[in-house]
């Protein structure tokens, strides 16, 4: 019982971070942005290759988080090129977003094999961030002490996003998912702010698949499969779970989603469901949480 | 603070879909010189090429020909964004101007940075509140003690009042107003109507309102403009405009249109 709370909180720390991106993309810019399945994998490439070819670990890692950033920015700018030629209307503008997206993740997958020269980059027998920190504190990092440091991490990276949400600059990016129109008239180039907004997104979940590579001691260039799917999940559980009277408060939802659903994942397991179905359970949890709003509405109307 | 600039259209012309089957010829060959501070109220059918005129100046598409000049200054190719410092707009849909699921001072706060490039301060301060309840007091609202609210919570009204309060912020060179008040029920209506009247007479600034409602076009503002098939077929000053009408003003209407529609029909036979 207890292996299944660890385990669930570990993963659900580690994988905070990549909810706090697409939270970004898809509810602070309206972007359901595809490229996080190819930049989670190149967080852990990047690092994982830095790392076996004797680098420093906090470099690797920030590292693996700039080249996240610069996937981001991508994707950004392949939109801005996509757009170019839309009439404006709405389904026309969600279908460069999704392309945007889908093509920077094609892309990513061969940089990622090219990154690791290979598919699968192991990290046994090196040190990793997770290492450095048991030197630093004198705790071994597993179970409850790898949860503090986790959760210390994830609720610094909530208060800075919360910070940077309610700058000058922050409202914008907010307002350029929010009302377009107006934040234009109001003269913020929104191009600008949409691919600030990707590049740090994308940031986001590559730091979580750098973390994950070093937690598990491997990269693999199939890890990012089903990433946008698994955050949309964290998301949109912890939006109906926790609430999302604010940002501020939203920012905890989430983080509380992603827990929660890698608790899930860590009951289904023990409950002798394949790894191998996960996907399907994963797609299945989503439609389950998005119909939450309908049915409470229904329900309460009879 | 910039200073209210006058507007110059120079011939200009907006073809949409040019070259095929589809061609429109939204404006076509437009010349106006609106004065630093004077208000212009356009009136004209659907089609007329009355809103096309707004987008135009606001840059919201480039023009076919011609050149659009602020302050004397060639605007003609800036973008949108890059023109909008200088210019307040507020649209007929009142969710148009607002961000819904923003706070309405942070919604104040994107309107008080417009004239700076925005960084990384926070952009809602203490100092900015007590200045956003200044500007919300007079609208008799009670905004002013709904700062946290979110926007999407307001009423239609609430929201235009918030759009004016925006677009005439940090005092742009040229408020544009497209059918501000039309589609808010009749009372709100007239009070955004009014509001609007005593922010652009206070501030002295150069506006352009473009209206379905005669009554309206001739009440406010110093002059008056009627659009017909892309073209100004009349327009009057102050003094021609307190002579006329409602009346008088559909008799002229169906004068233009009903000469055009002879053209047509002479065309056609």
């Amino acid at each position: 019982m207890e292996a299944i709370l660890t385990s669930g909180l570990q993963q659900g720390l580690l994988y905070c971070f990549m909810v706090l991106g697409v939270y970004i993309t898809f509810r602070v810019l309206d972007f359901p942005d595809l490229s996080v399945d190819g930049s989670l994998p190149l967080g852990a490439a990047v690092t994982a290759a830095m790392i076996a070819g004797g680098q420093s670990p906090w470099l690797a890692t920030l590292a693996g988080v700039g080249a996240g950033l610069c996937a981001g920015f991508v994707t950004g700018i392949l939109h801005l090129l996509l757009g170019l030629g839309s009439s404006g209307s709405a389904t026309a503008s969600y279908g460069a977003k999704l392309l945007a997206g889908i093509l920077t993740m094609t892309g990513l997958y061969t940089v990622n094999l090219r990154v690791m020269g290979k598919s699968n980059t192991p990290l046994l027998g090196v040190d990793g961030v997770f290492e450095k920190i048991e030197d630093l504190l004198g705790w071994v990092m597993t179970g409850w002490n790898l949860i503090v440091v986790l959760a210390v991490l994830a609720v610094a990276m909530k208060y800075v996003i919360d910070w940077f949400l309610r700058t000058e600059f922050g409202l914008c990016l907010r307002a350029t998912g929010d009302n377009e129109q107006m934040i234009r008239a109001m003269g913020t180039n929104t191009a600008v702010t949409r691919i600030v907004g990707l590049g740090i997104a994308n940031a986001l979940v590559a730091l979580t698949g750098s973390l994950v590579a070093q937690q598990q001691g491997f990269a693999d260039v199939g890890m990012g499969i089903g990433t946008i799917v698994a955050g949309l999940a964290g998301v949109i559980m912890g939006e109906v779970l926790f609430g999302e009277r604010n940002v501020s408060w939203v920012l905890f939802s989430v983080i509380g989603g992603s827990i929660v659903y890698r608790l899930l994942i860590a009951v289904s397991l023990r409950l002798g469901i394949a790894p191998t179905d996960l996907k399907l359970l994963t797609a299945v949890l989503v439609v389950v949480a998005l119909s939450v709003p309908t049915v409470r509405r229904k329900v309460v109307r009879i | 603070m910039s200073q209210p600039t006058d507007l110059k259209l120079q011939a200009v012309r907006k073809l949409f879909y040019p070259g095929t089957a589809n061609e429109v010829v939204a404006l076509d060959g437009v010349d106006l010189e609106v004065p630093v501070g004077q208000f212009v109220s356009i009136i004209g059918s659907n089609g007329s090429g009355k809103s096309t005129l707004l987008n135009t100046v606001a840059g919201m598409y480039p023009v076919s020909s011609g050149k659009v000049l602020l302050g004397g200054v060639d605007v003609t190719r800036q973008r949108e964004y890059q023109r909008s410092r200088a210019i307040g707009r507020v649209f007929q849909d009142p969710t148009a101007g607002t961000a819904p699921s923003m706070t309405i001072e942070e919604n104040l706060a994107i309107s008080f940075m417009r004239e700076r490039r925005s960084g990384l301060r926070l952009g809602v301060t203490n100092r900015r509140r007590a200045s956003m309840r200044a500007h919300l007091e007079p609208l008799k609202m009670g905004l002013e003690h709904r700062l946290k609210a979110q926007v999407n919570k307001l009423s239609g009204g609430q929201r235009q009042a918030m759009s004016l309060l925006m677009a005439t912020e940090s005092e742009p060179s040229i408020l544009l107003l497209d059918e501000h008040t039309a589609a808010l029920d009749p009372k709100v209506a007239a009070t955004i109507m009014d509001l609007t009247a005593k922010m652009v007479s206070e501030r002295g600034l150069t506006t352009l309102m473009v209206t379905h409602n005669m009554e309206l076009a001739l009440r406010y503002g110093d002059r008056l403009i009627m659009m017909h098939a892309g073209r100004i077929v009349l327009d009057l000053d102050q003094a021609q405009k307190q002579e006329l009408q409602v009346s008088d003003l559909i008799e002229k209407f169906h004068e233009v249109a009903g000469e055009a529609f002879a053209v047509d029909r002479l065309l056609l036979d």
